[in-house]
């Protein structure tokens, strides 16, 4: 198995250095935040340019080429709910260190971004949910199974396929916890790869407390097969307990200074 | 069904590691493929042997050794018919000669051997110390010096004294190192991750993750190998991306099978040919295992082995 992938989510419009970095093209805070980043351990880095109607194209082709020719071709996943600012992202991508990421699919309204996936020979975050939150994880096997068709019949390998199950947050919806490692389990017992977005779980818990909520919840997903997240790789409490879950896991192999590398 | 065969080649590769100067410019590592899986993917870089001759010159008591060195007298002589033997790509010296508990021989006294055999030869060279830790750390600093722009490959530096060693020989003079542990695998990462962060580039430093002569010990040498290359290549461990290179002649010649004598085993036949057999199994075994370069001493032994890697890449 290789090793637990890191999709940095720091490079997101919801915040404001962000979105005004985006609106003016200004490229320090991007910068700045895709090295924090880097430097933490993240593999890939997410742009999240938000709806971007008018302007995501021209956005997204600017932050790709950005990041990329800053950053030796760091891999990126493409973060907007705007198909046409993806495609330009990918037109423009250089592949030399991963393929680019779609972000994202899922069973119902955006079922067409695993069209674009396979037309572009990008790897597809496929959300397993249609419209709001499955209630089990029958209806979550459901989702994956059509996605998975859909991306099979369009040539897609189903590597490239990156299911999410969706984490909940705890405060609201702790009895729902279990079922969504449950349903880790059993992506990874069919040998698909997985991601989503871990700081969900945290969502409105006090600061001090999303790091340690976070880290328990990766170890615990990881020991179930989770293969990625998109997480704050700031966070040293997060990644040291991914390194070690690593090292546990026999993903990448010991050494006094491993938390180091 | 008809049988699909897909290469396993793998996106990560080992490091290439150039030794020497010139045309005679040896280059190390470079695959993407287990060892010798040629059928996967081309193997650039064949692997490479190294010719083992010590500062007081080479082994008379083994025939065939005798033989080849004959009417070379100084160590330069020594040197040249080593850089000539066929099959072989670089010469080593070994200075067993500069151990406290041995000969004790000063540090000018081996740069200067050190000096005479890299001017007699136009391959690349590559030295091993005396294996006392502070003899060797110093005189790999001196030798680093004397020898710059040779771009000779010192052997070896260890937990103990790789500071001075990376800081001195590599930094400074720009020569390459090889970074040994004993057949601990979280070692030889660890020894690589600390070489590394001094600022030692990957290209300038190979590793020797430890030897044992085939029958003493060597299953856990074969699993080191294995699971080095494994981790290098299946799961891109830049730490162990090193190309290996093993001595294997001094462990080979050392056991007992290559050191008894006829009159006392006769069943057992000529102590040359049990030497060479020795120091054939154990590299081929290595080689099997992911190293990039052998050190051996026999010439019957450098052309086997020699003929081996040709006919296999």
């Amino acid at each position: 198995m290789g090793r637990f992938i890191v999709i940095g989510e720091r490079i997101h419009c919801i915040s404001p250095v962000i979105k005004k970095a985006m609106e003016e093209k200004d490229p320090e805070p991007i910068l700045k935040r895709a090295k924090e980043q880097l430097d933490a351990g993240a593999t890939y880095l997410d742009v999240n340019i938000g709806p971007a109607e008018k302007t995501g194209v021209e956005l997204m082709k600017w932050a790709v080429q950005l990041l990329q020719e800053n950053f030796d071709n760091v891999p990126l996943c493409l973060d907007t709910a705007n198909r046409k600012a993806i495609e330009a992202g990918i037109s423009v991508y250089n592949r030399s260190k991963g393929k680019p990421i779609v972000n994202s699919a899922d069973a119902g309204d955006r079922i067409e971004n695993i069209d674009l996936a396979a037309a572009n020979d990008a790897i597809a975050i496929a959300l397993c949910a249609k419209a709001g939150i499955p209630s089990d994880n029958d209806e979550r096997m459901m989702y994956c199974q059509e996605m998975l068709e859909r991306g099979m019949s369009l040539g897609m390998e189903a590597e490239d396929l990156w299911f999410d199950p969706l984490f909940l947050v705890i405060k609201g919806m702790q009895d729902k916890q279990m079922d969504v490692l449950e349903f880790i389990k059993q992506l990874s017992d069919m040998g698909f790869n997985s991601t989503g977005g871990l700081s969900n779980v945290s969502n409105m818990t006090p600061k001090h407390i999303r790091p340690i909520l976070d880290s328990t919840t990766v170890a615990m997903a990881m020991y179930n097969g989770l293969t990625s997240a998109i997480a704050n790789p700031c966070d040293a409490r997060l990644m040291e307990t991914i390194k070690s879950a690593d090292i546990i896991k026999g993903n990448s192999l010991y050494a006094d200074s491993f938390l180091e590398l | 069904m008809a049988f699909k065969r897909v290469p396993q080649k793998f996106t990560a590769s080992v490091n290439e590691v150039t030794i020497g100067t010139g045309d005679k410019a040896i280059v190390l590592g470079g695959e993407n493929v287990m060892p010798l899986y040629s059928f996967d993917a081309p193997i650039t870089n064949r692997v490479k042997i190294g010719v083992e001759i010590t500062d007081s010159g080479y082994d008379k008591t083994v025939p065939g050794i005798a033989a080849f060195y004959a009417g070379a007298e100084t160590i330069g002589e020594i040197a040249k018919r080593a850089s000539e033997m066929p099959g072989g790509d670089f010469v080593v010296l070994t200075l067993e000669g500069a151990d406290p508990n041995g000969a004790n021989k000063p540090i000018d006294e081996c740069v200067a051997i050190a000096k005479e055999v890299a001017d007699a030869i136009d391959v690349p060279l590559a030295i091993q110390g005396c294996k006392n830790i502070e003899k060797d750390a110093e005189m790999f600093n001196k030798l680093a010096e004397a020898l710059q722009g040779k771009n000779i490959l010192l052997i070896s530096a260890r937990t103990e004294d790789y500071k001075q060693i990376a800081a001195g020989a590599v930094m400074a003079y720009g020569q390459k190192i090889s970074a040994e542990s004993a057949v601990d695998i979280n070692l030889a990462k660890q020894l690589n991750v600390l070489i590394s962060q001094m600022g030692v580039a990957a290209d300038s430093y190979v590793m020797n993750v430890g030897s044992a002569a085939a029958g003493y010990g060597f299953e856990y040498v074969a699993s080191t190998l294995d699971r080095v290359r494994g981790a290098a290549l299946s799961q891109n461990d830049a730490m162990l991306q090193m190309p290996i290179v093993t001595p294997v002649a001094d462990d080979a010649w050392a056991v007992k099978e290559s050191v008894v004598s006829e009159e006392d085993f006769p069943e057992w036949g000529p102590r040359e040919n049990r030497g060479v057999q020795m120091e054939v199994s154990t590299a081929a075994a290595c080689l099997a295992g992911g190293s990039n370069a052998v050190i051996l001493r026999h010439p019957a032994s450098v052309k086997t082995i020699s003929e081996l890697i040709a006919d296999l890449t």
